[in-house]
């Protein structure tokens, strides 16, 4: 075949075909060294690439995953050891959201059939909008799935063991302050008082830590049935009446006249609602106004509750769903907090399948949303419900 | 520990201390004859050492010696003592203990730290109808 190419053209060629190939070592050596497993795909999900990392934690060798369809190859299971349903999968979804999708709660199983608790990072390769495969990055958590385990049972164990002389503080502060034990003087009984309320406070933060405990350890029972959220919420107000003439702030609320029953858990939705109006109380002066809407829109029950209060400093908002995270301007104001209500409350929403976010402005008020889908929560047999 | 008095005999089976004089002092100063015990096998040698049993059960779930399901295990093994009224006050309550003791014929399954005493022997006094 005679030579077509001029001198030129032909020296460029050879420098570029150079650089690739020192661009390839660098790229395969890097992604020898180092420590996560790394696997690679095509566009129809077959495995085109793995790394040494990939054999050492999972067994298979690279002739074993080499060619084969990623989901055939890895099984993906949850605690129990019950096969993850395809649409949670990371990696599947990457390919149909075209983007990148984290995971750490669910288990890949190695070879020789023990599972491994994975943090997963399946990112889509996209080239110019279009998916030409996709990059599995995982690495085995068993330790840091150990310690949290163990973080949150010594977290049970303590609230539990903490709940035996709280009882026995309320319980005789109670007996104080009813007389039985001889007639207080106004003075005692405002001190007994005090010590009772610190008490009540001090309760509340166990169930809080307990509540957080059961619902990171996926011990919590989710049992959706179908309720009335209006009614719901209606019982949550009644029980707030007293707080909110306390402080003689307005409540207005609006609910979708055709609102269908949603399969939800209402335990713990009735915890969400709880703490979004408690918070909007609280945390909005005397005279405060809070609307809550609950309205549908397609497949979703949307809930907002606005209040006119003191607002998120825009600088800490990123901060709001954090564990222990109470804003500055408000620490002052109501000593009395955990940074623990949101924290809850967005587990909560996770993992009944909703969504929550907020808009606020410092000294104008703050809104939540939450969605819930029509088609309710997915049920889970846990061991623990919430509030026991 | 006999009583002989008209007012209704309360057996209250809780380890703690502090909290079975608590509870023993409520009791007693609602109008009740509560009998006090420490721990299960006590609750249970009164229950076989007694002439008239008691009117109703107050039961913490961990006891030092044995738990709330083996004990009304024990429980059933007499007629009559598995018919008498029995509520559990515990600071534990998973869903699995509160249904175990609920099926096996508790009445009611309160958790310690959310009540007053005066809420509880409210419950109690309705329980019996008393």
């Amino acid at each position: 075949m005679p030579n077509l190419l001029d001198p030129q053209t032909k020296q460029a060629l050879l420098e570029a075909n150079r650089r690739l190939q020192e661009e390839r070592a660098q790229i395969s050596t890097t992604l020898e060294s180092i420590g996560d497993a790394v696997l690679s795909m095509n566009q129809n999900g077959y495995i085109v690439y793995v790394n040494p990392r990939v054999e050492e934690i999972t067994g298979f060798t690279k002739k074993d995953l080499i060619g084969k369809f990623f989901n055939h190859a890895f099984h993906m299971v949850d605690e129990r050891g019950m096969e993850v349903p395809i649409k949670h999968r990371p990696i599947r979804n990457a390919f149909y959201h075209k983007k990148r999708v984290t995971s750490n709660r669910y288990f890949y199983l190695k070879k020789n059939g023990s599972k491994f608790p994975v943090s997963v990072t399946a990112t889509p390769v996209l080239l110019y909008d279009q998916i030409i495969g996709a990059v599995n990055v995982f690495r085995d958590i068993t330790r840091e799935y150990e310690i949290d385990k163990m973080k949150t049972e010594f977290i049970s164990l303590a609230s539990h063991q903490l709940r035996t002389p709280l009882s026995a503080m309320k319980w005789f502060s109670e007996i104080l302050l009813e007389g039985d034990a001889g007639q207080l003087t106004q003075e005692q009984k405002e001190m007994v008082e005090n010590i009772y309320k610190s008490n009540e406070r001090m309760i509340e933060l166990v169930n809080t830590l307990l509540n957080i405990s059961r619902i990171e350890s996926g011990r919590i029972i989710i049992d959706p049935k179908p309720t009335d959220i209006r009614k719901l919420v209606d019982e949550v107000i009644l029980e707030l009446q007293p707080r909110l003439k306390g402080k003689r702030q307005n409540l207005a609320i609006s609910v979708h006249h055709e609102l269908p029953l949603v399969n939800i858990d209402p335990k713990l939705i009735r915890h969400v609602y709880m703490n979004l109006l408690t918070n909007a109380i609280k945390y909005s002066p005397d005279g405060g106004e809070i609307t809550i809407i609950i309205s549908k829109s397609g497949n979703e029950i949307i809930s907002q509750i606005t209040d006119t209060g003191y607002g998120i400093p825009e600088d800490q908002q990123e901060r709001v769903f954090q564990k222990f995270f109470r804003a500055r301007n408000v620490v002052k104001k109501e000593t009395d907090g955990t940074g623990l209500g949101l924290y809850l409350t967005y587990a909560i929403v996770q993992s009944s399948g909703g969504k929550i976010w907020y808009q606020s402005k410092e000294n104008a008020g703050t809104t939540f949303w939450f969605v819930l889908p029509i088609t309710g929560s997915i049920a889970r047999e846990g061991e623990v419900s919430i509030d026991s | 520990m006999e009583d002989n008095s008209t007012a209704p005999k309360i057996l209250v089976v809780e380890d703690e201390k502090l909290l079975l004089n608590a509870i023993g002092k409520k009791l007693t100063n609602s109008g009740y004859a509560p009998i006090l015990c420490q721990s299960a096998q006590k609750a249970l040698d009164y229950l076989a050492s007694t002439k008239t049993l008691p009117n109703a059960i107050w039961l913490d779930y961990y006891l030092g010696d044995m738990n709330g399901v083996d004990f009304m295990n024990e429980l059933r093994k007499n007629d009559g003592w598995s018919s008498i009224p029995l509520i559990v006050v515990s600071n534990s309550a998973s869903e699995q203990k509160r249904q175990a003791m609920l099926s096996m014929g508790a009445k009611k399954y309160l958790l310690k730290a959310q009540y007053r005493l005066e809420d509880i022997v409210k419950e109690l006094a309705e329980m019996i109808g008393v």
